[in-house]
């Protein structure tokens, strides 16, 4: 791929490919977070 | 010099300077929190793009540039952990470090370790170390700023390392947390579209990747091996391990970094810049390393591999867009130069100074001892920077390598382990300090292949491990300390009870805070 050795193109798409899916995955998984307010402490 | 490099910078600097003159107002009249966090009121873009601006430091345009050029595609081991940094460290510690510093009443990154991990010693040799290579790492900035003046306005290297400090000084002393993040935030936009540019002009110029790779592969087929220029790194997996780990996992021990986790908005706020955190790197983090292994066929008698990509940018590029890339790598520069002196005149005075010299020190007193090791620190990198400066890469690998060491198991364990206590985290972070220390400075890399970031956090995680399992009769993690952890844990409102819920015996910051805001209302 674009003229490189297979384990160097793994190197430079696999790992950032790794990262997307990495940040998707936190999204996915912290959905709960989204209407967390730590308040002034009301609670 | 041409007079479009010159209009590039001169509106660079009064563009960043009007924004961090206006964000020192948003947050003038504010208290210790406005002035040091930003009144924790960060959102999620800016929160990412100045923790990423922070980490990217003048090192990208010159140490990463360099990697490329020496090593080839080696270098992407170091870029491949980089871009997941910012979403590791927010997804790990963000949201936690921000209700506990919250439920802490803790103001800077150091405090926050003496109020998890009860002990002045904590926070004392917490805050000579960081001090110290907090410092070190200035110098790296000074260099690259002073060198890069040099090459591209042509002013002699002494004098452009001047100018380089004297606008980090004017811009630092503006102060504060809030124009810090928000001038950050315009840096790394000016970084990203300088940084594409070069590269952009650099493929065009080779006729693409593809016919670039194979270039490279007619002329010295080692430097497309994933080991590095005649494979010097062959089968090193320490090293390769090393260089993953240390702008990845490293950023978690980073105490300029963390900092930024304390001043979101929310403590959600880490999911949203997570995911921005993510873009910015992909497009960023792997430009400055490509573009110094593009260099090796754009410049193959370059005499400096630090200058790879100024020389690139020199070559390929207009004037005009030139003074662009200049300013991408003063906005490099300075986005870090900025929050290190920030961090490390905030540590000098509230860690050290008020915390174990003068309980009582005013503000005014704060400030004095803050600006005048800022300009110790800047005075000292200048004359290091002059006479005998080492190369930026070597420095930030140094200094990055050995925080990194010290603090990673201390942050991680503060959020997320209960059983982590005080002589755990010290002993944590001495060993992991002296360990990725030694490790450079007796150079075991060469003999063990293991590189001193990899050393340190095994170091650092196996003590705390091991001395707070083995001191947990004698010295208890506080019951108060894990109530808030579990709430921290917890997705939902901070109880009214638990905030400042830290042993206020060692909190005499919390008392000047009190004091100051009285005296603001008096008047």
């Amino acid at each position: 791929m674009f003229g490189l050795p297979t384990e160097t193109a793994l190197l430079v798409f696999g790992f950032p490919a790794l990262w997307i899916v990495y940040t998707a995955v936190f999204l996915y998984r912290s959905r709960a977070w989204r209407d967390e307010d730590d308040g002034d402490g009301t609670a | 010099m041409s007079t479009s490099v010159i209009f590039f910078l001169v509106l660079y600097y009064v563009v960043v300077l009007g924004i961090g003159y206006w964000a020192m107002r948003l947050g003038a009249g504010e208290d210790l929190e406005g002035y040091l966090l930003g009144g924790r009121k960060v959102g999620p873009m800016t929160t990412a793009l100045t923790l990423q601006s922070t980490s990217m430091s003048g090192y990208m345009f010159l140490g990463a540039g360099a990697l490329g050029f020496t090593q080839g595609y080696w270098a992407m081991w170091f870029a491949a952990g980089d871009i997941g940094g910012g979403v590791l460290n927010l997804s790990v510690i963000g949201r936690r470090m921000r209700k506990l510093s919250r439920m802490f009443g803790a103001l800077t990154s150091i405090e926050y370790l003496e109020k998890r991990y009860p002990s002045p010693a904590i926070r004392f040799f917490a805050g000579v170390l960081t001090v110290f290579l907090l410092g070190f790492y200035v110098l790296a900035q000074l260099i690259a700023g002073g060198k890069g003046m040099a090459l591209v306005t042509g002013i002699p290297y002494p004098f452009a390392l001047a100018i380089a400090a004297g606008i980090i000084l004017i811009y630092t002393f503006m102060g504060g947390y809030l124009a810090v993040a928000y001038t950050d935030f315009f840096q790394s936009i000016v970084m990203l579209v300088g940084v594409m540019w070069v590269v952009v002009a650099a493929l065009s110029e080779l006729g693409g990747l593809t016919a670039a790779n194979n270039a490279l592969n007619d002329l010295d087929p080692t430097l497309l091996s994933v080991w590095g220029k005649d494979l010097g790194f062959q089968g090193q997996w320490g090293v390769v391990a090393g260089a993953l780990l240390i702008f990845s996992a490293g950023y978690m021990g980073w105490p300029h970094v963390v900092t930024r986790h304390m001043a979101m908005s929310r403590p959600a706020t880490a999911r949203k810049a997570g995911m921005w955190a993510t873009a910015w790197n992909l497009l960023f983090v792997p430009a400055p390393y490509l573009v110094g292994i593009m260099a090796v066929l754009i410049l193959p008698g370059l005499d400096d591999p630090e200058m790879a990509i100024f020389q690139v940018a020199g070559k390929l590029l207009p004037p005009a867009v030139t003074g662009l890339v200049m300013a991408a790598i003063m906005a490099a520069v300075m986005s870090t130069a900025d929050s290190l002196l920030l961090q490390t005149g905030s540590i000098a005075s509230r860690d050290l100074y008020e915390r174990f010299i003068n309980p009582h020190a005013s503000e005014r007193q704060m400030v004095t001892v803050s600006r005048g090791l800022v300009l110790a620190i800047a005075a000292i990198g200048y004359v290091v920077a002059l006479y005998e400066p080492p190369t930026v890469f070597s420095i930030v690998i140094f200094a990055t390598s050995v925080l990194g060491s010290a603090f990673l198991p201390a942050y991680v364990c503060a959020v997320w382990w209960k059983k982590a206590n005080t002589p755990g985290a010290l002993v944590s972070m001495v060993s992991g300090a002296s360990v990725a220390f030694a490790w450079q400075y007796l150079d075991y890399v060469e003999t063990t292949q293991i590189a001193p970031m990899l050393a340190g956090v095994v170091g650092s995680t196996v003590t705390m491990i091991v001395v707070s399992l083995a001191t947990q009769k004698i010295a208890p993690v506080p019951s108060c300390i894990k109530e808030v952890m579990d709430q921290a844990a917890v997705v939902g409102p901070i109880p009214k009870r638990l905030l400042f819920a830290a042993d206020d015996g060692l909190s005499p910051e919390a008392a000047a805070i009190d004091a100051a805001g009285n005296r603001r209302q008096s008047r």
